[in-house]
């Protein structure tokens, strides 16, 4: 999300929210009678995330709406909604009084999906598209998954890859060094033809290309009556305009447009572990994760989570997740780049590339409705109601050496200074007719 | 760093083949009750899924790699 427009999405974004619900019940209630596992899903969260005094902060209204059909016994047909309605306030120039220079933003963007799937017996094949857009950034995804189920059944391989030709609008610095570079402006015109590419206005703003290519082979098997464990490698390689085009680095006296490299070549693999506890009606769940890139941000997480069911209809899950990174090779502290007379090659205020630990808790409560003879709502097998919160708690690392830091990190505006940072809340409807 | 992860990625799989070499009758399906529940099934919640990675990827440098959904229950 790079944008900065005027106010006035919130309304939108839970109208658009409601009016999905709305559309979708009232295309359930008129579709003829389907298979079983014909499934309907939508819902809402909410993120905010809170800076210091009245200077930050930022709140994500997120609506999605997912259907999915069968087209006969073989083909199942796929179409998804998904929107961001942003707002806040984060700073103008990445420096070590960032704070006085907050300024307030809104966005909203749109993505819409498409996709058709093929199964067999113990294998599954789907393409999918997806078109997102909003004022300063397009993407246009497609991708591909097959899974197979080995012989016995207890073994699942799965292959996925996507490529998204994305589009960045950013200023037009013609023939400026990245040191000279200005800065995109919410003022800046963004042009689009036919709502989905990118359209230059040469001296004034052009759209940069990106392209991400993703690929992920998964392996889960059946350990044993009660565990199931999945093995995930995943490879990412982004070639492109990467910076976000607002953001600006104070690097001496100057105030040029973030720099950062071109191409970014990212690995991860992780590991995933269900354990059911059958006289307690309850699950314990272990994931962990190592990730690595040729940016030098090495990062992982580990989460445990516990379920357990309260009677037939309510289901009950508390996690919790710690993650840490280290800095990107070429992220320094706000202090190192306006005060060293050459900050490098590179330069950059993004909080993603900073040294950073945070810790996840929270809940989430399942309210299950099974049609016995009579469909629930008159249409639904199953019905769930899911309620989730999560509470976010962080704990900001210096990048560079802090003793030669007489401003400190504090007022760098990357994160907030409170323990608790974010607050996420989540209400869902999911439906299989 | 790059050699340790392909070291960890060598042992996990390792260790998944082998487990899944057993795997064949590791399970019967008569066995499945639990690994078809809800709570056994990796990303069971799509939407849940996909926003954890959608706010994870906007605050953390590591995104991505949490695997796919569903689950080798072969149940359905």
């Amino acid at each position: 999300m790079r944008l900065q427009l005027a106010a006035g999405w919130p309304t939108a974004a839970i109208g658009v929210g409601l009016g999905l619900g709305v559309v979708l019940v009232l295309w359930l209630g008129a579709a003829p009678a389907a298979f079983a596992d014909d499934r309907a899903e939508v819902s809402t969260s909410l993120f905010a995330e809170k800076r210091d005094g009245s200077k930050g902060g930022l709140t994500v209204i997120h609506p999605q709406a997912d259907l999915g059909v069968d087209l006969g016994r073989f083909v199942t047909l796929d179409a998804a909604y998904a929107a961001d309605a942003v707002s806040g306030a984060t700073s103008v120039i990445y420096q070590v009084d960032a704070i006085s220079s907050a300024t307030t933003f809104s966005d909203i963007r749109h993505e819409g999906t498409l996709g058709l799937g093929f199964h067999g017996r113990r294998s599954r094949v789907s393409f999918s598209a997806t078109v997102g857009t909003e004022r300063d950034y397009l993407s246009r995804q497609i991708g591909g998954t097959a899974s197979i189920d080995l012989p016995g059944r207890n073994t699942t391989i799965g292959l996925a890859y996507s490529h998204s030709f994305d589009q960045v609008c950013d200023k037009d610095n013609g023939t400026l060094s990245p040191q000279e570079a200005k800065a995109l402006t919410g003022a800046d015109p963004c042009d689009k033809s036919n709502g989905i590419f990118g359209k230059d206005r040469p001296g004034t703003t052009l759209w940069r290309d990106l392209s991400i290519d993703t690929a992920q082979a998964t392996l889960t098997q059946n350990l044993s009556p009660t565990m199931n464990l999945q093995i995930a490698g995943y490879g990412q390689v982004l070639q492109g305009f990467q910076s976000n085009p607002y953001r600006r680095v104070r690097v001496g006296q100057n105030s040029p447009q973030e720099h950062i490299p071109a191409t970014r070549d990212r690995l991860s693999i992780s590991a995933r572990l269900n354990r059911f506890l059958p006289k307690l009606h309850a699950a314990v769940h272990f994931d962990a994760r190592f990730y690595d890139d040729t940016w030098r941000v090495v990062g992982g997480d580990v989460e445990l989570a516990y379920s357990q069911y309260v009677g037939k209809s309510l289901l009950l899950k508390l996690h919790a997740r710690v993650y840490q990174q280290a800095a990107a090779k070429f992220f320094k502290d706000a202090f190192y780049y306006q005060t060293l007379s050459t900050a490098g090659e590179y330069f950059t205020g993004d909080r993603e590339l900073s040294p950073v630990r945070n810790a996840t808790v929270g809940g989430k409560l399942t309210l299950i409705t099974v049609g016995g003879d009579k469909p629930v709502w008159g249409l639904f097998d199953k019905l769930q109601l899911n309620a989730k919160a999560d509470v976010l708690l962080l704990d900001v690392i210096a990048a560079d050496n802090l003793a030669d830091n007489p401003m400190g990190i504090d007022k760098q505006f990357i994160y907030g200074n409170s323990l608790i940072d974010a607050v996420i809340l989540q209400l869902g409807l999911t439906g299989t007719y | 760093m790059r050699g340790t992860i392909v070291a960890i990625a060598i042992v996990l799989t390792a260790a998944a083949l082998a487990s899944a070499g057993c795997g064949r009758q590791a399970v019967r399906a008569a066995e499945k009750e639990f690994l078809a529940d809800q709570v056994m099934v990796f990303d069971d919640d799509p939407h849940e899924a996909s926003s954890d990675d959608h706010i994870r990827a906007n605050r953390e440098g590591a995104a991505g790699g949490h695997g796919a959904g569903g689950g080798g229950c072969g149940c359905n």
